[in-house]
Formats: C-alpha cells, sequence, structure tokens
C-alpha cells in the first residue's frame, strides 16, 4: 500500500504527517522549534515515519506547506496553509463550513464549501494579536505556564477593558492592569474575551457560518475555544490534534495527486459533526464512544471529534 | 527582503517612450519659474487642460509623490513630512507631497545621511503660486490643499472645487444617468467657470478658451485610443496586462493635451493590435485572468508585474484603470468641454455609492472573463478599500469569482510585504485550480 507525507513547517512548530493510500493517518508528530526550523521539520518528519513504521524510500508522494512549504526537501509539490488547513480539516471534520485556524503568528479564518474547497479566506496581516505568539506573551506577564493559561482565565468572571491586542504592548497592558490590583483570572478572562471579538472580525470578512471547527496550537487553549464560542454565538469544535490539520491536508493532497483516496463528500450545510472511523494508528478518545457513522459511501477518514 | 522572481512579463515597448515624456515633463516644470511661468499645485481630477488654456505650469501632487514612490525616492519626503507632524497614518500621497512642500520652503537641506540626492530631487517642485483642489470622494484630499497652504504661510491663494458624492440611489440613478448625475455634473461645471475667472484674477491675462477646446480635442482623442487599446485586452491570451496601463497613468493624467499625448496613445494602441496580429501575449504562458481593485502600490510597480506573470496570472484590468482617467470619451464636447470635464471629475472611482461600483466591478469582470479578484487593501486610502468587502462578496455570489486581499500602500512601502502577497495569490489560484478541476469532471 503507497503512502503520503504531508509536512507544514509553521512559524514556532514543525508538523508532519503519513497517510495511506485510503487517507488514513498512520503516522504524526508534531516538534517545537524556532521559527521556520529545518532542524525542527527534519524530527518531525523522521518521528511520523517511525510512527508509522516508515522510511523515507516507502514515501509514494509528498506536499508541503506553511511559511516554510520551499524549504522541505523532496516535496513534489507544495500549497498554501490556507489550501492545506481546509482540506485536512474538512476531512477530520466532515461538514464543516467555518476552519478558524490561530497559528503561532497568524490566524486565519476560512470559509470552505460543501467539498471542502476553499471559497473564501481572511488572514491577519501585519500584526500578531490574538494568535499563539501574543499568548506567549500574556502567559509571561501573568507568571502563569502556557498551559495553564486557558484554565485560568476560565475561572475569570469581571470584564475588564483591554484596549490594545497589540502583542508587543500586551504586556504594559497587562502590567496596567496587575498595578490596579485586578485578579489574574479577571485579567486573563478579559484578554481572551477581547482576542475572540477579534477573531470575529476576522470571521466577519469572510461570512459567518457552522459548523466551525478550530484548528492550530491555540485551539488547545479552552479559554480561547470558549470565548470564541460565545462571541460567535455556536458551538465551536476542535479536533483531537488540532495543530496537524495543515500537514494532513497536504499529505492527502499529496495522495490525491497520486489518483489515490476519496474525495472529501459533499456534506449538507446544516448537517451535524459526526464522530468517523478510527484508523489503524489508534487515538485516545476520551469523549468519544468510537462509533462508526458511514456517510454515504463508506469514507474511510480516520479521526474523530472531541466537542468542547 | 523583496523576493527574486523569474520575469516571465512581456511590458509593452510604448511605456519606455511614456517614461522619457513624463521625464521630460518634470524636468520642464522644475524650471518653470526660471521660464518666467506662475505655478499651480493641484490634486484629484486633471485640471492640467485649464491650466495649459491660462499658461500656467502645473504640478499634481499625487502624481509627483507616486513618481518618488515608483523610483523608490519618497524616503526623505516622508521623514520631512512626518517632522513637520504628518504620521504614517495619514494618506501617503499627501504625506509624501506635504513633505516636498516642507522640503521645497527648506531648500535641499536634509539632516538624513545618504539621501541627499533623494531629498534634492524631492525639493525640486518650484514653490506653488497658488493651490486649486479638485478631490471628490476623498476627505483628506480636500484637507491636504488645506494644509500645504499654512506650509506656505497663508499667503497663497487656494480655489477648492466641491463634488457631491454619487451615492446612486434614486430610483432613476445609475451610471452616467439619472437626476443626481446630471444635477451634479451642472454644479461642478458652474464651478469650473468660477474657477477660470478666479485664474484671470490670478494671472491677470484673459482665459484662452479655444486652446482648452484644442488641448480637449487631443485628450478626447488620446481617451478614445486608450479606450480602444483597453477594449483589445479582452482578447486570450490578453496582449497587454493592467501594468503596462499603470505605466500610461501619467501621460493621460497630466500630460499637455496636444499631438504628442495622441501619437503616444495611437503608439501604445498600435502596439497591442500588433501584438494580436503576432500572437503576442502581455504574459508567458497565461493560465489566470485577474482583476485588481485599488489604488496603485508604486514601489512595487515592477516586482507586482514580475510576480503575477511568475504564476501565469494575467492582470488585466482594474477600478484605477478602467475607471479613471478620461474614461468616458463620448462625454467630451471639445466645443463646449466644461460640462464633460466635470463629468470626468466626478466620475473618480471613490467618488461612487456601492451601487454603482458593483455594476462597474461586475461588468469588467464579466466582459474580460476573469478568473479572480485581487483587493490591494490601501492602508493609508480607506476612501478606495472601503467598500471593497462588499464587492468581493458581490463578485463571489454573482459571478462565482473568488477573490484574495493583500495589504500595502500608494507610496509607503513599509505597509506591504511579499510573503503576505504570495499566500494570498497562491490561495486564491489554488482555489480556482481546484475548481477547474471540479468541473472538468
Amino acid at each position: 500500500m503507497s503512502r503520503f507525507l504531508g509536512v507544514d513547517l509553521g512559524s514556532t512548530t514543525a508538523k508532519a504527517v503519513v497517510v495511506d493510500e485510503t487517507g488514513a493517518i498512520a503516522g504524526t508528530s508534531t516538534v517545537q522549534m524556532g521559527a521556520v526550523s529545518r532542524t525542527g521539520m527534519t524530527r518531525a518528519v523522521t518521528e511520523a515515519l517511525a510512527a508509522a513504521g516508515l522510511e523515507e524510500a516507502d514515501l509514494a508522494g509528498t506536499v508541503s506547506t506553511g511559511y516554510g512549504r520551499k524549504l522541505v526537501p523532496g516535496a513534489d509539490r507544495t500549497f498554501t496553509e490556507i489550501t492545506c488547513h481546509a482540506r485536512g480539516t474538512a476531512a477530520m471534520c466532515p461538514g464543516v463550513r467555518l476552519v478558524i485556524d490561530i497559528g503561532g503568528q497568524d490566524s486565519k479564518a476560512i470559509a470552505v464549501d460543501a467539498e471542502g474547497l476553499v471559497e473564501d479566506f481572511a488572514m491577519n496581516d501585519r500584526c500578531a494579536g490574538g494568535t499563539g505568539r501574543f499568548y506567549d506573551v500574556l502567559a509571561r506577564a501573568l507568571e502563569v505556564d502556557l498551559g495553564e493559561l486557558g484554565e485560568l482565565a476560565l475561572r475569570g468572571g469581571q470584564d475588564l477593558e483591554v484596549s490594545t491586542m497589540c502583542a508587543t504592548f500586551a504586556e504594559t497592558e497587562v502590567v496596567s492592569l496587575l498595578a490596579q490590583g485586578l485578579p489574574t483570572a479577571d485579567i486573563a478572562a478579559s484578554v481572551h474575551r477581547a482576542v475572540a471579538g477579534r477573531t470575529l472580525a476576522l470571521v466577519a470578512q469572510v461570512g459567518r457560518r457552522a459548523p466551525v471547527v478550530m484548528t492550530g496550537g491555540v485551539a488547545r487553549n479552552p479559554a480561547a475555544v470558549r470565548f470564541l464560542a460565545d462571541a460567535l454565538r455556536c458551538e465551536v469544535t476542535v479536533p483531537e490534534q488540532p495543530q496537524i490539520t495543515g500537514a494532513y491536508g497536504a499529505a492527502l493532497l499529496a495522495m490525491e495527486a497520486a489518483g489515490r483516496g476519496p474525495r472529501v463528500p459533499a456534506e449538507p450545510a446544516d448537517a451535524p459533526l459526526r464522530p468517523v472511523p478510527h484508523g489503524d494508528a489508534g487515538h485516545s478518545c476520551a469523549d468519544c464512544d468510537g462509533t462508526v457513522v458511514r456517510l454515504g459511501a463508506a469514507i474511510p477518514v480516520r479521526g474523530r471529534l472531541s466537542r468542547r | 527582503m523583496p523576493t527574486t522572481v523569474e520575469d516571465k512579463s512581456n511590458r509593452l515597448d510604448m511605456t519606455r517612450q511614456g517614461g522619457r515624456m513624463i521625464a521630460s515633463y518634470w524636468d520642464d516644470l522644475f524650471t518653470a519659474r526660471e521660464q518666467g511661468k506662475q505655478i499651480v499645485w493641484y490634486n484629484g481630477g486633471a485640471l492640467n487642460p485649464i491650466f495649459q488654456a491660462a499658461g500656467l505650469a502645473w504640478c499634481h501632487g499625487e502624481a509627483f509623490a507616486a513618481r518618488l514612490a515608483a523610483q523608490r525616492m519618497e524616503g526623505p519626503a516622508q521623514l520631512a513630512g512626518a517632522e513637520y507632524g504628518y504620521n504614517a497614518e495619514l494618506c501617503s500621497y499627501s504625506r509624501t507631497h506635504l513633505g516636498c512642500a516642507v522640503l521645497t520652503v527648506q531648500g535641499s537641506q536634509s539632516g538624513v545621511v545618504g539621501m541627499n540626492d533623494q531629498a534634492e530631487l524631492a525639493a525640486k517642485l518650484p514653490a506653488p503660486d497658488f493651490f486649486v483642489n479638485n478631490y471628490a470622494g476623498c476627505s483628506t484630499g480636500q484637507q491636504w490643499d488645506g494644509i500645504s497652504y499654512r506650509v506656505f504661510g497663508k499667503e497663497l491663494p487656494l480655489f477648492n472645487v466641491s463634488h457631491p458624492f454619487l451615492w446612486g440611489n434614486q430610483p432613476d440613478a445609475g451610471y452616467l444617468r439619472g437626476e443626481e448625475w446630471e444635477s451634479a455634473s451642472r454644479y461642478v461645471r458652474d464651478q469650473l467657470r468660477d474657477l477660470i475667472t478666479w485664474l484671470e484674477e490670478r494671472t491677470g491675462r484673459p482665459f484662452d478658451w479655444d486652446l482648452l477646446s484644442e488641448s480637449m480635442t487631443y485628450i478626447k482623442r488620446a481617451a478614445e485610443l486608450r479606450r480602444e487599446g483597453l477594449e483589445l485586452c479582452k482578447q486570450k491570451p490578453a496582449p497587454a496586462t493592467f501594468w503596462d496601463w499603470i505605466a500610461c497613468v501619467a501621460p493621460i493624467n497630466f500630460l499637455p493635451g496636444d499631438q504628442a499625448l495622441v501619437d503616444y496613445f495611437q503608439g501604445v494602441r498600435d502596439e497591442i493590435k500588433g501584438r494580436i496580429d503576432a500572437g503576442v501575449s502581455g504574459v508567458r504562458n497565461e493560465r489566470y485572468r485577474l482583476y485588481f481593485d485599488g489604488i496603485m502600490n508604486w514601489n512595487k510597480l515592477g516586482f507586482l508585474s514580475r510576480k503575477f506573470a511568475e504564476y501565469d496570472a494575467a492582470v488585466l484590468c482594474g477600478r484605477y484603470i478602467h475607471n479613471a482617467f478620461w474614461q468616458e470619451p463620448q462625454l467630451i464636447d471639445p466645443d463646449d468641454p466644461l460640462m464633460g470635464m466635470a463629468q470626468h471629475y466626478l466620475l473618480c472611482p471613490t467618488n461612487h455609492g456601492s451601487k454603482t461600483l458593483d455594476y462597474l466591478t461586475l461588468r469588467d469582470c464579466a466582459e474580460y472573463d476573469v478568473d479572480g479578484i485581487v483587493f490591494h487593501s490601501t492602508r493609508t486610502c480607506r476612501a478606495f478599500t472601503g467598500p471593497q468587502r462588499l464587492l468581493a462578496r458581490s463578485a463571489q455570489q454573482t459571478l462565482g469569482i473568488p477573490s484574495a486581499f493583500f495589504e500595502g500602500d500608494v507610496a509607503d512601502a513599509s505597509f506591504y510585504k511579499d510573503e503576505i502577497l504570495e499566500s494570498r495569490i497562491v490561495t486564491m489560484l489554488e482555489a480556482i485550480d481546484v475548481r477547474r478541476e471540479r468541473a472538468a469532471i
């Protein structure tokens, strides 16, 4: 059976996904690194291949994406992260119509059609406000680990005025609020709420629609997801591995370029998101009963959804 | 750092001739004082035929700012403007030109090491004898000359032509029709008469109406040839691109109405026709046809032409070219030119309500059979960018055409980033590819 590799060389992480010729995930890896790091990329690819029990020579095709997509050796083709996130997310979450991807230094709102193709998109331009970098600065200012920031924000109640979304000035803003003796949980919650409002403006550029899936590293922050759902006034779904959707989409595009695999099934706009069959590589599904749902014909797309 | 790209563009040879004509024009203007001419600084619509007939030398503020930016010499002027108090959020055309005014008043002195030559160029503009403002659809445009007036000590006369915004909301309103259009045309025409009287008072000599008719005869013919050339670019593959027409903006916008102007556009039109006959295209391997909405990013003209061509994308038409610069020559009556001139000033692409903009954009997208729209979200020109989201949505819903936005500016390169443009273009082209593949199945 042929295997295909997708590599997403982003601003702060390298992600690699190996799929088989049915599109099922055979191995993944996410590596934190410096900016557009070749070392990180090599490690991610090596780890993903190892997880799939493969060597590089076993690959039938490779597609790269992300800021460093042109730096990936051996890539047969490159695609932008917009196209890959849309493709990967639509495969993981059939029926999705709006993808909100917030990565290390950019945020995107991607409207996808019923077949998972990009219909419209909007990105932040020259500002890191509301991106992963912004949350790094916020966590440092509040003296909490990044992994604890979301839980802290969920405990906050008071809605404080936050006047800047600039990553550079966020620290000053937070210091100012701390100097007023305000609770750190309220500060964290207020900043998250303000970021959600900013993301809403991005979404407005492509038009609000549902179902909504959030991807990217920031999707692992439960408060970012919660406040975004509040702002959108709808449920926001997060895939189990929200960081790999771009690499997964790239792998699927490599597979399709070889004339293999199924297309993304067309779903009606109001179709609910459903769990889909799990792959041989396995996943830990805390809130999923593993029910196999057939989407039209038997679509062997693997992965799962966790609803927050 | 700019990205190096393979050059698959094929620019018109005639644009080089246009470049020489423009350089000659500015060199002549720089010595206008020595030639004993009175000098007018103006902004907005092309009043140059009136100035020509009044025997004046004229300096179009946006044009000089754009020229400095295209030559990457805008820095000293913008620094001088910033030092004077105009921050980076102000229209970069006005900021650059106001900086020129500051440098002109100061002489060519500049405290910026290594920029003396550029500062000298920026300071070369001869000081004005008076200002005329003719801006439609842009409040900054009117304030701009008001500020220039202050830079020169509030001592120089200033005339402002006021333009009603064409909302287009009345039941009978539409492009070039309806009572709103007719009454606005009369209103501006009457002000042009007042302007001519005002110029006669400033110059102390009678206005040469015959020369105005003659000038407008040439401009009308040049505009007709320009329209013919634009029409020819509907061919597949297109023989010339939007970028070629951008290079033709300066001649049609402010060069004197004379035989040389007609000859230039005859040459452009003939070269395009010759390319069609010879099967030569403006972009090697044209695979995508695009519309460009936004004022030009003058710092990046050559780069953008190569960048889009690199992806086999022929940018063919856009609001800044097709809906500006004597674009409706049938309105011009050389024997009684003021009405047609007034109407063209009203037709500034920032002076329409969304209904008309929507009509014009969709019309051109359909006629040129474009695959997508690129919106230049011009950071300091909100008058142009305001309706862009509406236009993008309308094109998607009505014609099924996708869009991409990138941020930049007319004359300030700091608002632009190659990577942002690249990711936006490529994503849109990928979406077009997928749609084509799907349609082929």
